[in-house]
């Protein structure tokens, strides 16, 4: 186990090799330059910039200069558009924003989803289960640039509950919303997936065999059922925990949190290179860690998985 | 009285393509420390007939008539007080020990749960007596091996974990629903001298559901041959055997392979077994019988005791079916 866990980490390696040289050269191909304005910068100038971020290299050398620089400094390299901030700066201070509103909205989204699927499953074709079914389909049609102008709405304007917007530290009236918005989907799609999930394994033969055993239902769910139920549920989960902590971009725009989300899309569009590359690896380096955790945690649930 | 005594036990399944009648009006008893072998080919209502009686019918079937365990009436009993007689007082075993093993637990794990719910055990006394059963269903080294996860024994192996399983809390009735039927045949016949060497050791009564005539000589004393939801013929197994009275027994026996005949082509029933969805007027039998006659088609021949012993459904006479 120990050695299967080296071997998949030495090859992350490669994999985040490749997508620094293949982020990089989309970028590289892509017409206009930082530094682009709608009126051209004086040739000298263009050139002085140029140089101070090592633009005029060739190629190669560029690329070659950005790896050891995070490799080996973990430098991200200094933004192209906030003159005075580093990405290890935004990152720094984006990503905890993310972290927090997207942990708790995992959080949630794994509770009540899996909750929503098992009760919708053992109550098949009953109200509930049509109650679950209609939840989450409802949930997962609505998406959340409409869900959070609904809660602002509803919160803020009308109970005058919770704050609009912004940070504050991440105080929980600050997070409350960001995490209905961002979890709603998410939560849809595991409600649903453990509840078919369920439904099968409740028709197993094993499930019968537990049953004859007179054991009362709320065992047979919980110490026969629940287990092989997740399985399907458990490989969807490392990329959806990525998704969520890598945060969103409406939620970061609609509630102003001021989490990586919304600099990843705003980097895009000032050509800030080193932004949306250091994010870039950044949700590289989480999806394939978390995916890693999956496996794991697929070990552990089916004993028939060795590695 | 009776141990088990199920009277016009009727099943039926609520299906999208309309009611399913699996089970017609079926009626037995079973006595203390009885054999009794309910064979049948696929679709007869057999296994449905066992499931029924303990409640453990698929969501859409639904059971009338009347299952009385020990005097009372268990059919359609709320789950909470079946399962006060599941495994305790009636166990079952499945057709296929592959899957009816949960393969996310420990076999330990998997048996001493019936030990902790019904007798109150501990879990190390629990285990204690596990391994004493294990050992007792042949499993060498249980003690060890009780920790493993079931796909890590063979499929004998895992039938006699079922077995011993079903055996923990000493039932008074263990239903074996085609216990050898997915296995090999040499490791049939070792399963079977188990259940009949558990059956002689526990004192406990026996319904083996089987499609195969050939393990229910000799293993049981007394045979139950339905079709189409029906029971066609019941008796001494010897007696069923030798002179069968109804046309369906014949022809399964005809089709059991013999070593003492030498056959181009084993003989077969010809037809398809009835369609349980539509209405069965008659005899289920009548379309596949080489005997039929005319009032075979609208009129269901009753149940008829012949003797002491047997009963029979037809509506020629003994005589005309030899």
């Amino acid at each position: 186990m120990l050695s299967y866990i080296f071997r998949r980490l030495a090859v992350a390696i490669p994999t985040l090799l490749v997508l620094v040289v293949f982020s990089y050269l989309v970028m590289y191909a892509a017409p206009g330059g930082p530094f682009d304005t709608e009126r051209a910068l004086p040739q000298e100038v263009m050139a002085n910039l140029e140089a101070k971020f090592g633009l005029d290299k060739p190629l190669v050398v560029q690329m070659a200069n950005y790896v050891w620089n995070v490799v080996v400094h973990f430098d991200f390299g200094p933004s192209y558009y906030y003159k005075d901030q580093t990405v290890n700066d935004i990152i720094a201070q984006g990503f905890p924003v993310t972290l927090t509103y997207g942990f708790w909205s995992f959080v949630v989204a794994v509770v009540v989803g899996m909750s929503l699927g098992v009760c919708a499953a053992v109550y098949h074709n009953s109200w509930l289960d049509y109650l679950a079914v209609g939840v989450s389909i409802g949930a997962q049609v609505l998406p959340n640039f409409v869900m959070a102008p609904i809660l602002v709405l509803v919160f803020t304007l009308w109970l005058g509950w919770l704050p609009g917007g912004g940070w504050q530290g991440g105080q929980w009236q600050y997070v409350v919303m960001p995490v209905i918005a961002l979890s709603t989907s998410f939560m849809a799609s595991i409600a649903r997936l453990t509840r078919s999930s369920m439904l099968e394994v409740l028709n197993a033969n094993y499930i019968r065999t537990a049953r004859a055993k007179g054991l009362p239902m709320r065992k047979v769910i919980l110490r026969h059922a629940l287990k092989p139920a997740l399985l399907p549920v458990v490989s969807y989960l490392g990329p959806a925990f990525v998704a969520m902590i890598t945060g969103s971009v409406v939620v970061d725009m609609y509630f102003s949190t001021g989490g990586i989300g919304v600099f990843f899309v705003n980097s895009a569009l000032n050509r800030d290179y080193s932004v949306i590359m250091g994010i870039t690896i950044l949700t590289g380096a989480l999806t394939i860690f978390f995916n890693l955790v999956v496996d794991i945690l697929y070990a552990w649930i089916d004993p028939k998985i060795r590695y | 009285m009776a141990l088990l005594e199920i009277n016009d036990l009727a099943v039926r399944f609520e299906t999208n393509d309309g009611i399913v009648s699996a089970v017609n009006g079926v009626s037995f008893n079973v006595n203390e420390g009885d054999t009794l072998a309910i064979v049948g080919e696929s679709g007869s209502g057999k296994s449905q007939t066992a499931f029924a009686a303990i409640g453990l019918l698929a969501r859409n079937g639904h059971a009338t008539g009347s299952v009385k365990w020990d005097g009372q009436e268990i059919l359609n009993l709320p789950e909470s007080k079946l399962n006060r007689i599941r495994s305790s007082e009636i166990a079952m075993i499945f057709q296929d020990p592959m899957t009816s093993l949960n393969p996310f637990m420990r076999v330990s794990d998997q048996m001493e749960e019936v030990l902790t719910l019904h007798r109150g055990m501990s879990r190390r006394a629990a285990r204690v007596e596990c391994v004493r059963m294990l050992d007792a269903v042949r499993i060498p080294d249980a003690a060890a091996r009780i920790t493993m996860y079931p796909h890590e024994f063979s499929g004998g192996m895992r039938q006699r974990i079922m077995i011993a399983m079903s055996l923990l809390c000493r039932p008074r009735l263990l239903i074996a629903d085609e216990p050898t039927t997915a296995l090999d045949v040499t490791v049939q016949a070792q399963i079977m001298k188990l259940l009949r060497d558990v059956q002689d050791e526990f004192n406990t009564a026996l319904i083996l559901i089987t499609h195969d005539l050939g393990i229910v000589a000799g293993s049981c004393e007394r045979t139950m041959v339905m079709y189409g939801g029906r029971i066609m013929e019941r008796g001494p197994t010897e007696e069923i055997f030798e002179t069968p009275t109804h046309p369906y027994t014949l022809g399964l026996l005809e089709a059991v392979p013999r070593l003492d005949r030498r056959e181009e082509v084993l003989p077969t029933i010809p037809g398809e077994p009835p369609d349980m969805m539509r209405d069965v007027r008659g005899c289920p039998f009548e379309p596949r019988c080489p005997l039929r006659i005319d009032r075979c088609t609208d009129d269901t021949p009753p149940l008829e005791r012949i003797g002491e012993t047997r009963v029979r459904a037809c509506h020629r006479s003994p005589e005309e079916v030899r």
